[in-house]
């Protein structure tokens, strides 16, 4: 069901202006303004996803217990992979990858930050409560910084639980290392964007969008002239600045340039998309299902229009206290993951995990019915569900789900399990390759991983 | 004096800082006997056992530090050694601890160490990192330039945050997000700014504000503005009115008084069940209900109806006001149906263009005992503001709005500009928003913004809009950037324009205003006694509430309040708007430490509270009527200070109970500045089994504390928030926990016991020098956006003096702060 957007978006214009909740339209050179029949393109572009979730699982209700590292998956799945029954041809379930990285190794306590800043990056993050933020670049962004280019969007960052404002994360962690799991540098952080809203005007624009060819050609020499002025003014600065300033600098020209090239490649592209659902309410749902599946809509629709191939999204943060009333549990994830073995507490750990897990299924399912080529997205995708925790605050044998074939890079419907300690690198090092970008090595990566694909 | 004193520091610092160099280098030899005589083997015989190289308890390993030399070169330990002896938490109970004498050798030879490397490192005031506006500073900081109130920072993606505080230079990054976003943004404010708001042809519904209408409702469709929800049927909160203008406030009013079924009588019930129960027999043969003969009823019978419907329901007032002056009152009267009714109340005001704050509700309610009594046994509440349309604007003032003022220095009206008037506005314009004198090429640059448009067929205005919006999105203007003088490689003083935004971001969050600009422009900002004027005024200002807003609700933690609402099945009675009143309680209350220039103590207990009438009724407090503040005296019994507040107590508790070595922690954290270290790794379960489900909390936090790899932390943690459990997880007072009386007795490491929080406040104010030092140093942090390091150490120490010598006056602080080295200074070049 195609919408107009003018129709869906009556008023914008006057009310824009109004009360808290009321999005910011998109930047109108960003969105292109002649809408086109879709392009067909020949060569169907492999996309990669990693959805993360907190606090870890109950192990002895993920854990598939096989006699052979390579098998099937069985008929009955474990309590926590239960929303995975009816999409068991779709995935793949890993075992075996650690991150070192997100062990102490000496630096103490700490287990949720680093398993957030680590979780992408293999990097082990430095302890800090702020001042030297550093833990490496994450995978999606290797591979958007080389891929990026052919899209609007270099990557796309979402998530369900705004960021800590304020007071203390994890044990000398800075909040920023359990913010973001996306760094497009060692020490920037790419913030995820909670807002279904926002994600949709990013998409699609608002009704804002200048289309009379003439303002808007004008309208783009403005904004090009602006940009060329603040980039002025931040060149002015560059030899007149130390160390640390200068890193704010080039956070600041990196930026800028970004957009520069997005505005480039947007008057390049003569199409606009139109979506097929409705904008989205400028509210946050309360209802963590219900926004995680706004989220995952667009998430869905983003890769479909091929506005870009690399998403990250986080269902929760890590040390999340987020309290899951609609599946009746009143107290906060976190604390209930220290439950020093109490059942009950156990038992509404799994019903969490399975909510999440559920969360994931609808991701896939969406995927999976969205057609693409002579087959469907899901099979052009390479989707990753998974923590930077397994037991307890262990960072080995993660848990890890992968959906999809990626163009033929997974072979799903199998359970795969690697030799203890396989780094997980290895895994990001084999799916950004059939991203088409090869990488000779990542963090403590030892190589690619066999098994996974039709081939091996 | 001390302003005198702050300008001459550039001096003294390079000065004494060789000097300490000098003898500290001198005094090593002297030191390592007594380092290896008497603090070494007191270490070994008290410490080793845990803090060794295997075991690094609390990341700790003092074994490590084999002689004077190695000791010597790790001052950030002996920091920590030195609080936890003094605090007393350190060797924790149970172990064997050391003799006076020997800890008086130990912390002897610590303070000692510490004056020798003291003074040598505060010769670093140590350099901030380009702070970029925070989205709270970002919006501040465009209100105060513009004159436009327009949240567009709520759009940014939320600043990370660092020591414990989203203004840390080091942590706020720049994202492509969040560029796209700023770009956004500056389109969007400089449009408003020059044009003001597009105002639809004729006055239309702007938004419509919907209360939840549960404790778990969701979002309303597209459209609304959803507000908080209130058991008591309030709705408020905020919106920004387009343009000065008369709006119509349409309160929609819910009157769902039915008949109490608890308040009927048996008979009564009975003939009810009866009637339902012939209804369905009918109805399962097919007949329904039964024709019902319709007939008008006469003047006289309505009358006895509406008599008897006013007598059953009486008549509540309903008031609704903006920014707290009252714009509207009604009476919700019962209803002649005796059933559901609803009402609408209109008033039309005039209202100045910007962001206001609409309340609408039953003030009778707020004395309600117990907010249920408000709510039908079906969930719906009896009374309630459904909704309130704002509708406008009728006759707008044709006068160009505020920040048009702003921009046009000329004064020429709308359309009538001449290119003469650009340079003068742009030039205005980046001096306010780059916060500094600006060159004439700089100005030149943007002034070629406003020649374009014009080339390009545009007006004045359309190339000063465009103008801003560079301006909106220039470095200048997103980051306070502080330039070293050139070749400057030694420490400096900031210059006064840097130091005004020092200020000025410190206390308002926001830009310098036009006197500390002029101040700066002058060079007078550091002349005796103006610095401490301008602090003393912008404290009064209304902008000084951040030190209440992003301060103080940083430190304490109170952002967090709401995050995890406390579970509605086990505390009913908590809505939104008494989470909202437990916060505001708060924030009243260091306001009034701050704005009375009371002792920082009072902090932790004073003899009175702002509490209102739902907030009153959840402490059990007498005599509180109505929904606003009051100021109320308190015996010191049950409430006084930040500890006793429900805001406190229920953020520092799970959402279903309170944990006392949560709120332990809490105090140890955010009060002493002693933040326990976290639960070693793999700690073992609690063996349920074996403690079986008869047992206390207090029994089970005993068993726990039996295990060695526990204790230490524990028995420090543990008494602390026992002390409290007379206050359940949402602060309310209790003498029982379930069917378990309250016992708040304990004992503090050393062997100290108390009871209740009464005593535990006492002990907190006989440990004023850990408050003192704790509150400095979180001040600090945030008046400076960076962590602070060793070298910051004789900065603290020398605030927390003078408040101490001058009755721990909260204006102490802040002059402490504002006066201290690394506030005025800056080291030199990296």
């Amino acid at each position: 069901m195609n919408i107009s957007l003018k129709k869906e978006l009556p008023r914008r214009t006057f009310l824009r202006g109004l009360g808290a909740s009321l999005g910011l339209p998109l930047l109108d050179a960003m969105v292109p303004a002649f809408a086109a029949a879709a392009t067909t393109s020949s060569k169907i572009p492999a996309r990669m996803a990693f959805v993360y979730f907190p606090n870890g699982v109950q192990m002895d209700h993920w854990t598939i217990k096989a006699d052979t590292d390579i098998s099937a998956l069985p008929a009955t799945l474990p309590r926590t992979l239960e929303p995975l029954a009816s999409l068991r041809e779709d995935v793949t379930v890993v075992g075996g990858l650690t991150i070192n990285g997100g062990r102490e190794l000496g630096d103490g306590p700490g287990d949720h930050g680093r398993a957030g800043a680590s979780y992408l990056t293999n990097a082990h993050p430095k302890k800090t409560f702020g001042k030297d933020i550093q833990t490496g670049i994450s995978i999606d962004q290797i591979v958007a910084q080389k891929i990026g280019g052919q899209t609007r969007y270099a990557s796309l960052e979402l998530g369900c639980e705004e960021g800590i404002q304020g007071g203390n994360c994890d044990n000398g962690y800075s909040c920023a290392y359990s913010n973001s799991i996306s760094w497009r540098t060692p020490s920037t952080p790419n913030p995820p964007e909670i807002r279904p809203r926002a994600v949709f005007e990013r998409l699609f624009g608002s009704a804002e969008v200048e289309t009379d060819p003439v303002r808007r050609a004008r309208r783009q020499r403005y904004q090009k002239s602006i940009l060329d002025s603040v980039l002025e003014d931040a060149r002015s600065l560059e030899g007149s600045l130390g160390k640390t300033d200068r890193r704010k600098l080039d956070e600041y020209l990196f930026a800028i340039r970004e957009i520069e090239t997005r505005i480039q490649k947007t008057e390049s592209q003569n199409t606009r998309a139109v979506p097929s659902i409705a904008a989205p309410s400028s509210s946050i749902p309360e209802n963590f299902e219900e926004h995680a599946h706004l989220l995952m809509d667009l998430m869905t629709l983003a890769l479909q229009t091929d506005s870009t191939r690399v998403i990250t999204f986080l269902l929760a943060l890590e040390q999340s206290n987020r309290a899951y009333r609609e599946i009746g549990i009143a107290e906060s994830h976190h604390g209930l993951t220290h439950h020093g073995g109490d059942k009950e507490k156990i038992e509404k750990c799994i019903r969490i995990n399975q909510l999440q897990m559920a969360q994931f299924a609808y991701l896939v399912k969406k995927l999976k019915a969205t057609p693409e080529g002579d087959g469907t997205l899901l099979d052009h995708a390479m989707v990753v569900y998974g923590s930077g925790l397994s037991r307890d605050h262990d960072h080995d044998d993660l848990p890890t789900v992968l959906a999809g074939r990626g163009h033929g890079a997974f072979r799903p419907g199998r359970l795969v399990r690697f030799p203890k300690e396989t780094p997980m690198a290895n895994l990001h090092v084999t799916m950004a390759e059939h991203m088409g970008v090869p990488v000779e090595s990542f963090a403590d990566s030892t190589g690619k991983l066999n098994y996974l694909s039709d081939l091996g | 004096m001390r302003e005198a004193h702050s300008a001459a520091v550039a001096g003294v610092v390079i000065l004494s800082a060789s000097v300490a160099l000098i003898s500290s280098l001198s005094s090593l030899s002297g030191q390592s006997a007594s380092f290896s005589q008497s603090v070494q083997p007191v270490l070994a015989r008290n410490c080793f056992a845990c803090h060794n190289e295997k075991l690094k308890t609390g990341n700790l390993n003092l074994e490590a530090l084999q002689d004077n030399s190695q000791a010597s070169q790790h001052p950030e330990i002996w920091e920590r050694v030195l609080d936890k002896l003094t605090a007393g938490q350190m060797p924790p109970p149970g172990q064997p601890a050391p003799s006076k004498t020997e800890i008086a050798a130990v912390t002897h030879w610590i303070d000692d160490l510490l004056q020798r490397s003291g003074p040598n490192r505060a010769a670093d005031p140590g350099r901030v990192t380009a702070r970029r506006l925070n989205r709270v500073e970002y919006h501040n900081t465009i209100r105060d330039l513009l004159g436009v109130a327009v949240h567009a920072a709520d759009e940014f993606p939320v600043d990370d945050s660092g020591y414990g505080f989203d203004n840390i230079g080091d942590v706020l990054t720049v994202s492509p997000l969040l560029m796209e976003k700023y770009l956004t943004a500056a389109a969007k404010i400089s449009k408003l700014a020059i044009y003001g708001e597009t105002l639809p042809p004729k006055p239309t519904v702007l938004v419509r504000l919907m209360p939840k209408k549960g404790h778990e409702t969701g979002v309303p469709p597209a459209g609304g503005l959803t507000l908080p929800f209130s058991m008591r049927g309030a709705m408020y909160g905020s919106f920004v009115f387009p343009a000065d203008a008369e709006y119509e406030i349409r309160v929609r009013v819910a009157n769902y008084r039915g008949q109490d079924p608890n308040d009927l009588s048996p008979e009564q019930l009975a003939q009810i069940e009866a009637r339902r129960k012939a209804f369905l027999a009918r109805k399962k043969q097919g007949g329904g209900a039964p024709k019902r003969v319709r007939r008008e009823p006469t003047a006289e019978e309505l009358k006895a109806r509406e008599d008897a419907a006013r007598q059953a329901f009486p008549p509540v007032q309903l008031v609704a006001s903006l920014d707290g002056r009252q714009i509207l009152t009604g009476v919700v009267e019962g209803d002649v149906t005796f059933e559901y009714s609803r009402g609408e109340f209109i008033a039309r005001v005039p209202v100045q263009a910007g962001e206001h704050f609409l309340r609408a509700s039953f003030p009778e309610l707020a004395d309600l005992d117990d907010p249920r009594s408000n709510v039908n046994p079906d969930g719906r509440r009896k009374l309630y503001v459904d909704y309130t349309d704002i509708v406008g604007p009728f006759n707008p003032s044709a006068a160009p709005p505020e920040s048009y003022k702003r921009i046009f220095l000329c004064g020429h009206a709308p359309g009538h500009h001449q290119p003469s008037c650009a340079r003068p506005a742009v030039e205005n314009l980046l001096r306010r928003a780059y916060r500094r004198p600006v060159t004439k090429e700089e100005v030149d640059a943007k002034l070629r913004l406003v020649a374009l448009a014009q080339k390009e067929g545009d007006a004045v205005e359309e190339g000063l809009r465009i103008a801003l919006e560079a301006v909106l999105v220039s470095p200048h203007f997103l980051f306070r950037l502080e330039r070293d003088p050139p070749s400057a490689t030694a420490a400096h003083l900031v210059t006064e324009h840097e130091l005004a935004s020092r200020l000025s971001y410190f206390l308002w969050a926001s830009m310098p205003d036009e006197e500390l600009r002029r101040l700066a422009d002058q060079g007078r900002l550091r002349q005796p006694g103006v610095l401490e004027a301008q602090v003393r005024r912008m404290l009064k200002d209304p902008k000084g509430a951040n030190l209440v807003d992003n301060f103080a609700a940083q430190w304490l933690q109170l952002r967090t309040l709401g995050r995890t609402k406390p579970d509605p099945d086990r505390f009913p009675v908590v809505d939104e708007e008494l989470l909202d009143a437990m916060k505001r309680e708060t924030q009243l209350f260091v306001s009034a430490v701050v704005q009375e220039d009371r002792s920082i103590l009072d902090l932790i207990d004073a003899p009175f509270t702002f509490v209102n009438g739902p907030l009153a009724h959840h402490y059990g407090l007498k005599d509180v009527h109505g929904e606003e503040f009051q100021r109320v005296s308190l015996d010191g019994e049950q409430r006084g200070g930040l500890l006793t507040q429900a805001s406190i107590l229920t953020v520092s508790s799970y959402p279903t109970r309170t944990s006392p070595p949560v709120r332990g922690k809490w105090v140890l954290e955010n009060l002493l500045g002693t933040p326990p270290p976290p639960p070693p790794p793999n700690v073992p379960p609690l063996e349920e089994a074996k403690l079986g489900n008869t047992l206390t909390m207090r029994e089970r936090m005993e068993q726990h504390r039996k295990d060695p790899a526990c204790a230490p932390c524990h028995t420090v943690m543990d008494p602390i928030g026992f002390g409290l459990e007379s206050y359940d997880a949402v602060g309310a007072w209790r003498t029982k926990d379930g069917a378990v009386p309250i016992d708040t007795s304990g004992v503090l490491p050393g062997g100290r016991s108390f009871s209740g929080a009464k005593d535990l406040k006492q002990i907190l104010r006989s440990q004023s020098d850990a408050f003192t030092r704790n509150v400095t140093e979180k001040l600090l942090t945030f008046a400076l956006g960076r962590g602070l390091e060793s070298y910051d150490r004789t900065a603290v120490d020398q605030i927390r003096r003078q408040v101490a010598a001058n009755d721990n006056r909260f204006s102490t602080l802040v002059l402490g702060v504002v006066n201290s080295q690394p506030f005025q200074m800056r080291s030199g070049r990296e």
